[in-house]
C-alpha cells in the first residue's frame, strides 16, 4: 500500500502520435517524426531498465503496481525534451496531445493510475490555457515542470501565471529533470557542458539547488501562499546545506529579498518536498539517517520508484532502521497530504510495501 | 533613572557617529537625520564592533508586493556580516530573535544623555 511518485509511462508512439496530435503537427508527425531536441548527451547511455517496460499499462501494473503493492502512481511520462523546444506552439500542442492520450489510454485501465499533466512551461499563457482545460480531473495530481538550465530561473515572474493557476486549482508543481535531451538549456551542467550522460546525471541537482533558492528568494511562496513544488530525482543530501546557507546570507543581506516575511527554511519546509529516487547512498548507511534529520524529518520526502528507468528504486530501498513511521510517511502518507491522492478507506491499512 | 552625559552635541553632526565608554561599555552615539539612538558596541550575532558599522534606511514590501524604501527606518548594519538592526527599537529586521542592546537618549542644553539603567 504504497503511493509512488514518479512513473515514467510511455508516450503515445508512432501509432499514437497522429492520432492526439493536432495539426500542423500531425502532418508534420506524419512527414518527419517528433522534432529532435538534443544537447549532444545521449540519453540511452542511462536509458531504462533492460527487463522492464512502461509501453504498455499492463506493464507497469504487472510489473511494478501488483509486485510491490502500489495503492497509486503518479504518471509523469517522457516529455521532458518539449520543454527545450524553441516553439511554444509545438510544445503546447505535444504537451496536450500526451494529457489526451494518458487520460484516454492509460486512467481508464487501473484506479491506481494518477497523472500529472504536462504543459508548455516556455509560454506561460499556453501552460495555463492547458491548465484550465483539464484542472478538475480527479486524477490529475500536479502539473509537470521540467527543471534544468532554463532560460529563466523557476522564482521570477515569467512563471506567475502559472503559479497562480496552480495554486487556485491546488496543483502542486512536479519537478522532473530534463537537461539531458534537450537543446535550449543554455547548459548541461551549471559549469558548463559536460561531456556525458553520466556526468549530467551526476549534475542534476545543481540545477534544482538554484532553482529553489531562487523561487524561496524571490518570495514566490509569499505571493502564492498555496504553492507547493515537489522536487524528483534531483537529490536532497545537499538541501541541508542550500538551506542552512540561504538562512545564514538571508541574516545579513535581507535587504536583496524584501518579499519575505520568514527565514528561507521555513519556505522550504512549508512548501516543497524531495523525491526519494535516486537513493542516496552514503558510504556508511547510518548517515541516511542523519540526513532525512538535517532535511528536517520524514516529512520532506516522497517515494519515487523512476520506474524503468536505469536508476529505478524499489519501494524497499529505504532503510529499515527509519522505523515504522518515518517509513509510512514517505512510502504513503506525504504523498497523501502533498498531491491530495485519497485517504486510506476505513477498511484499508497500512502495510507497507511487499 | 540615571541620565548622563556622554558627549555634546556639537561633536555628533547629523549623519555622524561616535563610541564612547560608559561604566566599561562601549556604547555607540548615532545623529541621524533629527534623531539620537545609543546602541551597545557589540553584535548579538558574533559579537563585532557594530557601531562601526553604516546606517541605512530599510527596502520594504507592501502586502501587493510592490517594493519602496523606508527612509525614516533607521537601520544599522553590523560591518561584518550585514546584519541590521532597528536603531530605534534593537530589533533584528530579518524575523529572527537576536536584538541589540539600545539605550534611551535625549539631548538636553547641548548635552546627549543617555540612561544606562545605572543606579
Amino acid at each position: 500500500m504504497i503511493i509512488d511518485c514518479d512513473i515514467h509511462h510511455a508516450g503515445p508512439g508512432k501509432e499514437g502520435w497522429p492520432q492526439y496530435l493536432e495539426e500542423p503537427y500531425r502532418s508534420e508527425f506524419l512527414r518527419h517524426g517528433m522534432r529532435s531536441l538534443l544537447s549532444g548527451i545521449r540519453y540511452e547511455d542511462g536509458g531504462g531498465r533492460w527487463d522492464a517496460s512502461a509501453a504498455k499499462p499492463e506493464h507497469v501494473q504487472e510489473q511494478l503496481l501488483d509486485r510491490y503493492g502500489h495503492r497509486f502512481a503518479l504518471l509523469t511520462g517522457n516529455n521532458g525534451s518539449v520543454a527545450g523546444s524553441p516553439d511554444p506552439d509545438y510544445a503546447a500542442a505535444v504537451c496536450k496531445a500526451y494529457n489526451n492520450f494518458t487520460i484516454e489510454k492509460w486512467l481508464p485501465v487501473d484506479d491506481r493510475f494518477m497523472m500529472s499533466m504536462m504543459v508548455p512551461q516556455q509560454d506561460p499563457a499556453l501552460a495555463v490555457r492547458e491548465i484550465e482545460r483539464l484542472a478538475g480531473h480527479p486524477r490529475i495530481k500536479s502539473i509537470e515542470f521540467w527543471g534544468a538550465a532554463e532560460r529563466i530561473p523557476f522564482g521570477q515572474r515569467f512563471y506567475y501565471p502559472i503559479y497562480e493557476a496552480a495554486e487556485r486549482h491546488g496543483l502542486p508543481i512536479h519537478v522532473h529533470p530534463s537537461t539531458i535531451n534537450t537543446i535550449a538549456a543554455p547548459a548541461t551542467s551549471a559549469a558548463g557542458n559536460v561531456t556525458n550522460y553520466l556526468q549530467a546525471h551526476c549534475s542534476l541537482p545543481q540545477f534544482y539547488q538554484a532553482h529553489v533558492i531562487s523561487l524561496v528568494l524571490e518570495g514566490v511562496f509569499e505571493m502564492f501562499p498555496g504553492l507547493k513544488f515537489a522536487l524528483i530525482e534531483g537529490g536532497y543530501s545537499w538541501a541541508a546545506h542550500v538551506v542552512w546557507r540561504m538562512d545564514k546570507e538571508y541574516k545579513g543581506l535581507r535587504q536583496q529579498a524584501p518579499r519575505l516575511r520568514r527565514l528561507p527554511s521555513e519556505y522550504v519546509r512549508d512548501h516543497v518536498r524531495f523525491g526519494t529516487q535516486p537513493i542516496e547512498e552514503p558510504a556508511k548507511s547510518s548517515h541516511f539517517l542523519h540526513l532525512v534529520d538535517m532535511l528536517g524529518g520524514p516529512e520532506m520526502l516522497v517515494f519515487c520508484s523512476d520506474f524503468p528507468h536505469w536508476d529505478f528504486d524499489e519501494p524497499t530501498v529505504l532503510p529499515k532502521r527509519l522505523g515504522e513511521d518515518a517509513l509510512r510517511k514517505i512510502l504513503h502518507d506525504n504523498a497523501v497530504e502533498f498531491f491530495g491522492f485519497p485517504q486510506l478507506k476505513e477498511d484499508e491499512t497500512w502495510a507497507g510495501a511487499r | 533613572m540615571g541620565w548622563r552625559t556622554v558627549a555634546l552635541a556639537e561633536g555628533v553632526d547629523s549623519g555622524s557617529s561616535k563610541i564612547v565608554e560608559v561604566d566599561g561599555r562601549e556604547i555607540g552615539i548615532f545623529h541621524v537625520d533629527d534623531r539620537y539612538y545609543a546602541v551597545i558596541n557589540h553584535c548579538p550575532h558574533w559579537g563585532a564592533p557594530i557601531c562601526r558599522g553604516r546606517v541605512f534606511g530599510r527596502t520594504v514590501c507592501d502586502n501587493d508586493g510592490r517594493l519602496s524604501y523606508d527612509h525614516d527606518a533607521h537601520t544599522l548594519r553590523c560591518p561584518w556580516h550585514h546584519w541590521e538592526f532597528d536603531l530605534e527599537t534593537g530589533r533584528a529586521v530579518a524575523p529572527i530573535p537576536q536584538r541589540l542592546k539600545v539605550y534611551p537618549i535625549r539631548v538636553s542644553d547641548g548635552e546627549i544623555q543617555i540612561d544606562t539603567g545605572a543606579k
